[in-house]
């Protein structure tokens, strides 16, 4: 037994005992003061990533129509990819990111990176920095992958885009002219892409890609999107939306899906696999909170009755 | 891998063909020539037909054909079709001088060379260019004199059109005039693709620009429909009609609130959320608080609405004061009722929720729009004990305010409970619109339910919008 | 002042300095500035510390937080706005001496003085800061409102109406080949036949009885009631289902923040 499953189980103990006397201490009609809820989704999130718990994913159908349509675009089609997304809702979304662009360069698809959300670029610079400079660095900037950056007008950025990529994005973010950047060669507008990639969760975000884009340009839009508006996605699928990926658990079976698929990025960094220890502990937590609450909610009906 | 495809063609030639070689060979790799078979000339293709793409912006010319009886099998297979304009020699000219703006321009923008006075090179060469871009139109139409057939696309065997789609600015080389004469020719290529054979010459063709685009008919059929019951019901209201709407069990509650704080004597928190005072939500919000500042003043309650929106704040009072005299109770208004925090989202929570934990409300209604701060209101809220009602559009916060609140206006009854309260004439006959817009969607899902099952495309085809 | 307060302000700003050193300290021998980074992990530790402080009780530290990320998110967008747009679309369009000034590439060919129209649309936009013209304001608010209002009727007709009722066309007997067929080809699969049927079946009464629930001109009684309790039940079940997302929402941005705290901020793991 090594120091980390020693450590594992002592920690799985402690959250099992303090669950266990959470419920003794309600039956006996106390209140339990809400910080201590806090302690105990600290502790069920901060013991798996301490001492790591990983699972198995297997991707589902809508995760798998991302993958596969990835996977099926010739080498050479130009896939844009847009993080549409701020880092309070990054550690949730960036793993996809990161991953169909993984996905995509080894395909030799010619990526163009962008965003509607100013505080996106920032987020934008780090993954280009993190997966291409360093897991691609064979590939040329403007001849493989382009990054134009953010602009600013939300729905209206999306709304010239359509018809007119150049005069919303006359340049890359280093200032290099459109027509100079090969990645744009046979690029009027978005309708000359083959498949465009939202990844987001707030406004602007995919729905405004499928409204403004992907609708009246016929282009194929798949979404990477926060857990919060993920059921909101659903009704678009798949119909306007070919597939969805749904928060971290999304993230985690599309990097699943590439490891099966390239063994060679179980090597790599797969946040949302890593994610998926804590997630099921805490979950797990909080489903016995629910059962807990109710028994508790349930006996002090009865007890309130009896008297 | 040449020697493989090479294999497997013989094969088929030999074999007399089997359909599905066209899925094992590019089609379009005229690369894997076999010279070593001799192949005759096949069939030309026949009928071909031109016209101009509709429903675009112009530039644009649809190639159509009937298949060569030599497609795709036989030995004289047809693997695919080539597709020539006729151009005239001009546009050698107009290549040059575009690339010598482009070169310009190059220079202009780099700001590398100091040598040449790049913008006066840039006009000078514009000019040429555009002055010489005026007698395109005339160069076309002297076909067949000074010109020649240039292969503009191509599409592997099976495939009986091609879409020509030129660019809209005659800076792109690949640019297509409007209202300009075309000749087409289709030729059917074998994989030797020196052996084909042309297809007649197709022509006069021009193309040009619709000012209305048909495929987006169900659109404007939607647009119609929905513009005219909303004209139709608002002027219905206007005029009195009674326009019936149920009972929304959550403004039932609002009074039964209302009664139970003059009871307790404890104040009603009425908050309005992030919404600016554009919103639907918020203009919805007003109409209920409204009705809630009147019942307050009849019963005399205590009333505090604190707001994040200064413009929210301006109606909120305009509307509170106008209750209070509709209740005869101009006197008992006070205009700090509605006031003003702040503009900071959770510095505004915390003030409200400070609120709600010094002066207990009996009753707190959230009305508006709400965003992350949905659930940590009304959590608070529940801590302090009060009755909670709340109403939202906000999709993803209605889950935390079922869990948190006593009654909850579910989206569209937030609209409908102002509809409700304020028998607003241009409310009432939205909602009626609405309404019987979603009665025409039940029967379209009825209908369409029936139709996909028995296979009726026609009826599914009708709301298919093309671009 | 009170005794406390002083006491805990001492502790934190003794704490944060400490991080600031052994961080440099970590830091020397990277290509990064040592100094400099080792601040920017240990404000970025410090101010995710603050705002967790919100879960014992509000206080100074989270005020703090809360309002530096207030002031620092809206000063970037700003800032941003005017580099990516103001630079980045109009000014190449417009000047060339500008253009040259701001270091972007000079669009000769794109100029065009309809550009100038958004530019005084801006400026009117802009007097709203004046309280004599402010009123002016409301015109290009008016051009703003009108203009999103009628793409965006447009827009959600087609996709949010005409697409999804279009959606709902679904055959509800799927690759039917009759009972025995069915019966013998009876799996659990989330692609088989059995699920895409029911699959089928619940999306049309899914949007069927959603859409009586939200009818106002008829009350709610006999069957049209029984339908409308189905359409609130399908609500009620996809609320559930929202909510458990958000709660997985949440869990992976804290994940992402204690990552964060043990990695990168402690080293505690690799």
């Amino acid at each position: 037994m090594t120091m980390v499953d020693i450590g594992r189980l002592i920690s799985l103990i402690f959250i099992g005992g303090g669950l266990l006397w959470l419920f003794i201490s309600g039956l006996k009609g106390k209140e339990v003061d809400r910080r201590i809820i806090f302690l105990f989704i600290f502790l069920s999130v901060a013991t798996p990533i301490l001492f790591p718990i990983t699972f198995g994913e297997k991707a589902t159908p809508v995760v798998k129509a991302v993958f596969d349509k990835v996977e099926s675009l010739p080498e050479g089609s130009r896939v844009l990819i847009s993080f549409d997304f701020d880092p309070a809702m990054a550690p949730e979304v960036q793993p996809m990111a990161n991953a169909i662009t993984r996905h995509s360069l080894t395909k030799g698809h010619k990526v163009i990176f962008m965003s509607l959300f100013a505080t996106g670029q920032a987020l934008l610079t780090q993954s280009l920095r993190k997966v291409v400079g360093e897991e691609f660095p064979e590939l040329e900037e403007c001849k493989d992958y382009v990054n134009v950056g953010f602009k600013a007008g939300n729905e209206g950025v999306l709304n010239v885009i359509v018809t007119d990529f150049k005069k919303m994005f006359p340049t890359d973010v280093n200032n290099v002219p459109y027509d100079s950047i090969e990645v744009f060669d046979g690029i009027k507008s978005c309708k000359d892409i083959d498949l465009i990639v939202s990844i987001g969760g707030g406004m602007p975000g995919v729905k405004e890609w499928v409204l403004f884009v992907g609708d009246p340009g016929n282009v194929p839009v798949a979404a990477g999107v926060a857990a919060v508006v993920a059921p909101q996605m659903y009704p678009y699928y798949p119909e306007q939306i070919l597939g969805i990926l749904g928060g971290v658990k999304g993230a985690a079976e599309y990097e699943s899906e590439l490891i099966k698929n390239y063994p060679h990025f179980a090597e790599m960094d797969t946040p949302a696999l890593r994610m998926m220890g804590p997630q099921t502990l805490a979950h797990m937590v909080i489903m016995i909170f629910i059962v807990i609450g109710n028994v508790l909610f349930f006996v002090s009906r009865r007890k309130r009755r009896g008297k | 891998m040449r020697n493989k495809l090479l294999l497997i063609l013989c094969l088929l030639l030999v074999l007399g063909g089997a359909p599905t070689w066209a899925q094992e060979i590019d089609p379009l790799d005229t690369t894997a020539a076999v010279d070593s078979v001799a192949l005759s000339s096949p069939a030309p293709v026949s009928m071909v037909q031109a016209k101009d793409k509709g429903n675009d912006h112009g530039h644009a010319v649809v190639i159509s054909w009937e298949l060569s009886a030599d497609d795709s099998y036989g030995d004289k297979s047809v693997i695919q079709y080539e597709v020539f304009l006729w151009k005239p020699f001009l546009y050698d000219t107009i290549q040059t001088l575009r690339d010598r703006v482009g070169t310009a321009k190059a220079h202009l923008i780099a700001h590398d060379d100091d040598s040449r006075d790049w913008k006066k090179e840039f006009r000078r060469a514009q000019k040429e260019f555009d002055e010489i871009m005026k007698g395109l139109t005339e160069a076309h139409a002297a076909y067949p004199e000074g010109g020649e057939f240039v292969n503009v696309g191509k599409v592997p065997c099976g495939e009986n059109s091609f879409k020509h789609i030129g660019s809209k600015g005659n800076e792109s080389g690949t640019y297509l005039p409007d209202y300009t004469d075309f000749y087409y020719r289709v030729d059917a290529v074998t994989a030797n693709s020196e052996i084909r054979s042309q297809s007649e010459i197709i022509g006069p063709v021009q193309c040009y620009g619709q000012w209305f685009n048909t495929g987006r008919n169900p659109v404007l059929a939607a647009v119609l429909i929905f513009g005219f019951l909303t004209l139709f019901f608002v002027k219905r209201a206007r005029k009195g009609s009674k326009l019936y709407v149920r009972p929304i069990g959550g403004i039932e509650a609002v009074d039964d609130a209302i009664g139970r704080a003059t009871e307790m004597g404890r104040p009603i928190l009425y908050v309005m959320g992030l919404g600016t005072a554009a919103d639907v939500a918020t203009i919805a919000s007003f109409t209920i608080l409204g009705r809630v500042a009147k019942q307050v003043a009849e019963y005399q309650t205590q009333l505090i609405v604190p707001t994040y929106d200064p413009i929210v704040m301006s109606v909120g009072q305009e509307v509170v004061k106008s209750s209070y005299m509709d209740a005869g109770r101009a006197d008992a208004y006070d205009k700090d009722i509605v006031f003003f925090v702040t503009q900071s989202q959770f510095a505004y929570v915390a003030a409200v929720n400070g609120i709600m934990l010094r002066d207990r409300p009996a009753t707190c209604i959230y009305m508006g729009k709400f965003f992350a701060e949905s659930l940590l209101l009304a959590e608070t809220g529940s801590m302090a004990g009060s009755i909670q009602i709340s109403g939202t559009d906000e999709v993803a916060q209605i889950p935390f305010f079922i869990v948190a609140c006593d009654y909850t206006l579910i989206g569209e009854e937030l609209y409908a409970a102002s509809a409700y309260l304020g028998r607003e004439p241009v409310l009432l006959g939205s909602l009626k619109a609405q309404d019987y817009a979603k009665a025409i969607l039940l029967i379209f899902a009825v209908l369409g339910l029936v139709a996909a099952n028995l296979d009726f495309n026609v009826f599914t085809e009708l709301f298919h919008v093309t671009n | 002042m009170k005794k406390a307060p002083i006491i805990i302000m001492a502790l934190v700003t003794a704490l944060f300095v400490l991080s600031w050193i052994f961080k440099a300290i970590s830091f020397q021998g990277t290509e990064e500035h040592f100094i400099l980074s080792g601040f920017k992990y240990t404000l970025a530790a410090f101010l995710t510390l603050a705002i967790f402080s919100f879960l014992y009780r509000d206080n100074p530290f989270y005020k703090f937080a809360e309002h530096l990320f207030v002031g620092v998110s809206a000063a970037f967008w700003m800032t941003m706005g005017f580099w990516s747009t103001i630079v980045g679309n109009l000014i190449p369009r417009v000047s060339e001496d500008l253009s040259h000034f701001f270091e972007v590439p000079y669009e000769p060919a794109s100029r065009n003085l309809f550009y100038f129209i958004p530019v005084f649309l801006g400026i009117l936009l802009l007097m709203r800061l004046s309280s004599k013209y402010g009123w002016l304001s409301r015109w290009p608010l008016a051009f703003i409102v009108g203009t999103t209002a009628g793409f965006n009727f447009v827009r959600y007709l087609r996709s949010d109406f005409i697409n999804q009722i279009s959606a709902t066309f679904i055959p509800l007997l799927v690759d039917w080949h009759g009972i025995g067929h069915f019966f013998s080809n009876l799996s659990l699969s989330s692609v088989g036949q059995l699920v895409t049927i029911l699959s089928n079946l619940v999306l049309f009464l899914g949007v069927f009885c959603g859409l009586i629930y939200f009818f106002f001109s008829k009350e709610h009684k006999g069957a049209f009631g029984a339908a409308s309790r189905v359409g609130i039940w399908i609500l009620m079940i996809t609320f559930g289902a929202s909510f458990g997302y958000t709660v997985m929402g949440r869990i992976s941005l804290l994940v992402g923040r204690l990552t964060f705290l043990f990695k990168d901020w402690l080293e505690l793991i690799s």
